[in-house]
């Protein structure tokens, strides 16, 4: 690595400061859908509850068969008499008030277990991912008015209790040039569709920005004032989430790093080289190649130094042309057949023979003739 | 200056695209795996059609889904939008990637502009500062289809009578004389 690229630290009236930062080594983690895609599959799958119908569902009534030979099914019947109850059928699934078809039980499988270095790899990659606007865009959020992404800024805004209103916290926002984004959460509140509506979960909007912040340096009265703000989530850099980092399994997460969350990036994931701080037995992923683009390295100078040259040139291959006659244009021709060239030039074709043609002998005449 | 190098245009076009042939580094081009359901924001696809998709990208010359013409993939990107009051904006994606508030410069061209200055000028933007070259005819097109959308619709003329008609208001007509 030549020089390591440094990031802006962006002051809270969101013009770019005098301070940088350095690249942290997490975001040259490789970028990989696949297994950030599963890995939220899984994770998104670990804070279920338990649900299902009633033991007892369908199964409270002493229902025997009839049997065969009276003339209807064999399915267990209610027994008694004297209401409209008895003689209906029950138990099974296609019954009215019977069990529904394999009943569901609080002991399916709801859980999955996935593998430590898999989540971590996930998280890095996640984090990468967030480095990089064109997956910003295409995740739809509005970064058109963002200095620069990765967007820091500066802990100043947020050491000892600076940031505690909610106003301030939006107007920050707004300030660094995240306004666009949480406005269009803000169109996007809907009513859900369905039973949700009563279960508590009445609305569904799009995800904004994450606030990644640093209990250490910047305190945790941040939180509060952006809880309120829609769409606005917060995280501690030391326990990120891969559910916020890449809502859906998509990656390219809007996040707004606080100067000292990012300062201690490095610490959280260490390097490919240096083990991780706070993390058992964890190296960054590192990318097998520095620079994936192939045609790059196609063109380098490197690669093209030692390349033999093209053998037989160039030539492109026409489709659908129109046939020429050769006998009538030169050109195809000569190309066909090189000779023509000279043959034309010597005036070979027009030259008259100087001996006279030999006759045939008479007895090949008379042996063709005969018959 | 951010400059993030393991990440190029193809990846993220890969990264980005519906089902998308993950070809993360260089080793990895060689397994490619499908992962379904990926989607970009500005990817719209409907049934009709045969299924068409689509892009919303205001940096898209033919608001068409592909790799050609994806502005928000491209390091180098052309797009026309209409602009308020008979304008039309030009935006051009140009080198601080990194930067979303200064990577896109846009100029915006007013109606008063003759139609050859306008088409030049865009040509010019395209193609002849060795900007993209390949989108001169479609930047073209869209800046042309842009002016004529920009022009008021004329009335079409009112039919001549033929027949009887017309024969009943030439009578009429000498009456009034």
């Amino acid at each position: 690595m030549a020089s390591r690229p440094t990031v802006t630290i962006i002051s809270p009236d969101g013009k770019p400061g005098e301070e940088t930062h350095p690249l942290p080594a997490v975001f040259k983690a490789p970028i990989r859908p696949d297994i950030v895609q599963s890995v939220h599959t899984g994770m998104a799958k670990n804070k279920r509850q338990p649900y299902s119908v009633s033991e007892k569902a369908g199964h409270q009534t002493s229902a025997e068969s009839w049997g065969t030979g009276r003339a209807v099914a064999r399915i267990p019947r209610v027994s008694g008499s004297g209401t409209h109850r008895a003689g209906q059928a029950a138990f099974g699934n296609m019954c009215r008030s019977g069990r529904m078809f394999a009943p569901t039980k609080i002991w399916r499988k709801w859980h999955q277990k996935i593998n430590l270095g898999q989540k971590r790899f996930a998280t890095a990659s996640a984090i990468a991912a967030s480095s990089v606007p064109s997956l910003l865009l295409a995740r739809g959020h509005r970064i058109q008015t963002v200095p620069e992404v990765p967007l820091v800024v500066s802990s100043k805004a947020f050491e000892a209790a600076a940031l505690t209103k909610t106003s301030a916290a939006a107007a920050l926002l707004k300030a660094v040039g995240a306004g666009p984004d949480i406005t269009k959460v803000k169109a996007s509140r809907k009513i859900r569709a369905g039973k949700g509506k009563l279960r508590g979960r009445r609305y569904r909007q799009r995800r904004g920005p994450l606030v990644i912040y640093n209990p250490e340096g910047d305190g945790k009265e941040l939180v509060r004032a952006f809880r309120n703000i829609g769409g606005v989530e917060t995280s501690s850099v030391y326990a990120l989430n891969l559910l916020q980092l890449a809502p859906g399994g998509h990656l390219g997460r809007f996040i707004v790093w606080t100067s000292s969350a990012f300062a201690a990036l490095d610490k959280v994931y260490g390097s490919t080289t240096t083990p991780s701080a706070l993390k058992k037995d964890f190296l960054l992923p590192s990318a097998l190649v520095a620079n994936a683009d192939v045609s790059r390295l196609i063109n380098s100078s490197e690669v093209q130094s030692v390349v033999r040259p093209v053998k037989g040139g160039a030539r492109i291959k026409r489709q659908q042309v129109q046939k020429k006659n050769a006998l009538k244009n030169k050109q195809v021709q000569l190309r066909l057949n090189p000779y023509a060239a000279a043959f034309a030039k010597n005036k070979l074709g027009q030259q008259k023979r100087e001996d006279k043609p030999e006759r045939l002998p008479k007895e090949f005449i008379e042996q063709l003739t005969h018959e | 200056m951010t400059e993030i190098t393991n990440v190029s245009a193809d990846l993220l076009w890969e990264l980005t695209r519906e089902y998308i042939l993950v070809a993360i580094q260089l080793q990895q081009m060689l397994m490619k795996w499908t992962i379904p359901g990926h989607q970009n924001a500005f990817l719209v696809k409907r049934r009709t059609g045969g299924g068409v998709q689509f892009s919303r990208d205001p940096l898209n010359l033919t608001n068409k889904h592909s790799r050609k013409y994806a502005g928000f993939v491209n390091d180098k990107a052309y797009g026309l939008t209409p602009g308020k009051d008979g304008s039309i904006l030009a935006l051009k994606k140009s080198k601080s990637a990194n930067k979303p508030s200064k990577s896109t410069s846009s100029t915006s061209h007013g109606s008063g502009k003759s139609n050859r200055s306008f088409y030049k000028s865009v040509a010019g933007a395209t193609a002849k500062q060795g900007y993209r070259a390949d989108l001169r005819g479609e930047a073209v097109a869209r800046a042309s289809a842009l002016k004529k959308a920009n022009r008021p619709v004329k009335d079409s003329p009112t039919p001549k009578l033929r027949g009887k008609k017309a024969l009943a208001k030439a009578a009429a007509s000498k009456e009034d004389k």
